[in-house]
């Protein structure tokens, strides 16, 4: 445990180190909620929107977005530790492989954590506010928590078997379709045309729904359970991905 | 200008096109990602369209085409300044500056490439979208308006852009600046009206000239042609492109001085 708990402060403190490596990913989320909020203000007059703030249905998207970009950031990180050859001395010493796996992990949910907080502070400052029970705001952390750990192991699965920057891009790009081929923009019920069909079998939309919990009208226990199923189940799939990444550079 | 200046300033526009061709990893990001928004707003926004202070539209598809058509060109626009500090990075402008060609052809063939480029864009982006249902309500001309519009808004952005390259000599600074144009892009009209907006968000989109660049646009993709239209879509970037000249040449000259 003491390997994980080294592992996840020293990724911790290169956020001080290397700022520039952190800053981006979350001034991203930040800068979505506040500018979709903004853009797309209109679209709460849609009749049927579960809103009337636009703030309130942008927000969990930006949160959900900032806490995956901190599991991919640990991603970077161990694709600059493979290269520098950090990661074999790693290897070499007496600790589990899952401690070593578990590093990286216990990291993103901090940067985490300081992502979902800040974008979440931003998001009120613009108005949002839970309708009805405030607790709401938790399911913003539960979310957040969920798609960082879904994050970190699909960015550290990649980063173990490509082991450049090659990973990076497929990082990115995945995590960017797979959250903007949601509801991120609209309700699935007011969409039209193919976005409708993939939204609506995307188990990402169903993390989202978990974040909005509270935040829009029609929420419902059933969504919390079938999104809390989906996060168990794409995290537990990302960190098998992960562990027998890190097992094939043992090979 | 003589025939052999004339050549020389062919051959460096050349030479910015194939290295624009020459890098699919440059060209395929500001094709495809502005593709994508307009295909995920097209089924996002849908129902937008009739919202009070939306502009009369037969689809969201044909409100967002100039959206997609000005950041393309913008994001392209970039490609361009970066060769342009790439090769002040690594020393081919100061092999130039030894050959006895006209020094503003380092400019001018860049800035070329970026034209070509611009206009190549604003035509892919018409001709992928025509078969789901675009329709450019201004006709041929005003079509012809705007690949123009989109030649002299990549001119217009990769002249500033270029300054900033020869003021740097730095592609890194160049690529620094896309988080700028994002925050324009956004906080303009490009993607939604800015009727339908409120508050500050307004005021900064009214305040913004992205917005009246991608209107101009719009004006001729959703209405009949006009001389305003054809105007707004011309005018503005042909304005922008002056000023940016302007800065750039006075950085090339520095740079060239410094040289």
């Amino acid at each position: 445990m003491s390997a994980s708990t080294g592992l996840a402060v020293r990724s911790l403190r290169n956020i001080r180190r290397l700022p520039s490596a952190f800053l981006p990913a979350l001034l991203m989320p930040v800068f979505q909620v506040v500018s979709f909020s903004g853009t797309y203000a209109g679209i709460t007059a849609i009749p049927g929107f579960p809103t009337d703030r636009s703030v309130n249905w942008y927000l969990p998207m930006a949160v959900t977005m900032g806490a995956s970009f901190a599991g991919l950031g640990t991603g970077f990180s161990m694709i600059r530790d493979l290269q520098t050859g950090f990661y074999d001395r790693i290897r070499m010493a007496p600790a589990s492989r899952r401690d070593i796996l578990l590093g990286p992990y216990l990291a993103a949910w901090t940067r985490a954590v300081i992502a979902v907080v800040l974008v979440t502070v931003v998001g009120f400052a613009l108005g949002a506010r839970p309708e009805g029970n405030p607790a709401a705001v938790l399911s913003l952390f539960v979310a957040g928590i969920g798609v960082a750990t879904i994050g970190t192991g699909w960015g550290l699965g990649l980063a173990y078997r490509f082991k450049d920057m090659r990973a990076a891009a497929i990082m990115q790009l995945t995590l960017f379709l797979g959250l903007f081929l949601t509801d991120a923009q609209t309700p699935i019920d007011i969409m039209t045309g193919w976005l409708q069909t993939v939204a609506t079998w995307n188990p990402l939309t169903r993390v989202l729904h978990v974040a909005r919990l509270g935040f829009v009208e029609g929420g419902s226990i059933g969504d919390l359970v079938l999104g809390l199923i989906v996060m168990i189940v794409l995290g537990s799939l990302a960190w098998l991905f992960a562990f027998t990444g890190l097992r094939r550079l043992d090979d | 200008m003589s025939t052999a200046t004339a050549q020389q300033l062919v051959a460096l526009s050349k030479r910015s096109v194939q290295s624009i061709l020459r890098q699919p990893s440059v060209v395929v990001p500001s094709m495809v990602f502005p593709l994508f928004f307009v295909a995920l707003g097209t089924s996002s926004f849908g129902r937008a369209i009739s919202i009070p202070g939306f502009p009369v539209v037969d689809s969201f598809l044909d409100f967002a085409l100039a959206g997609s058509v000005v950041q393309g060109v913008l994001f392209g626009s970039i490609t361009s300044a970066t060769a342009l500090a790439t090769d002040i990075e690594t020393g081919f402008f100061d092999r130039l500056l030894l050959t006895p060609s006209p020094r503003v052809g380092i400019l001018v063939g860049r800035l070329a490439g970026a034209m070509v480029y611009g206009f190549a864009q604003t035509v892919f982006f018409v001709v992928v979208l025509l078969p789901f249902g675009l329709s450019i309500k201004s006709g041929v001309l005003g079509l012809i308006a705007m690949m123009v519009g989109g030649l002299l808004t990549a001119l217009a952005v990769g002249a500033v852009m270029s300054a900033m390259a020869l003021r740097t000599g730095s592609s890194e600074a160049v690529q620094g600046s896309f988080p700028l144009l994002f925050v324009l892009l956004f906080f303009s009209s490009a993607f939604f009206p800015r009727q339908t907006m409120d508050g500050i968000y307004r005021r900064i989109a009214d305040l913004n000239p992205v917005s009246y660049l991608v209107e101009g646009f719009r004006s001729l993709t959703i209405g009949d042609l006009s001389t305003v239209a054809v105007a707004q879509t011309i005018a503005i970037p042909a304005a922008i492109a002056v000023g940016g000249l302007g800065i750039s040449m006075r950085s090339l000259r520095r740079r060239v001085a410094a040289s």
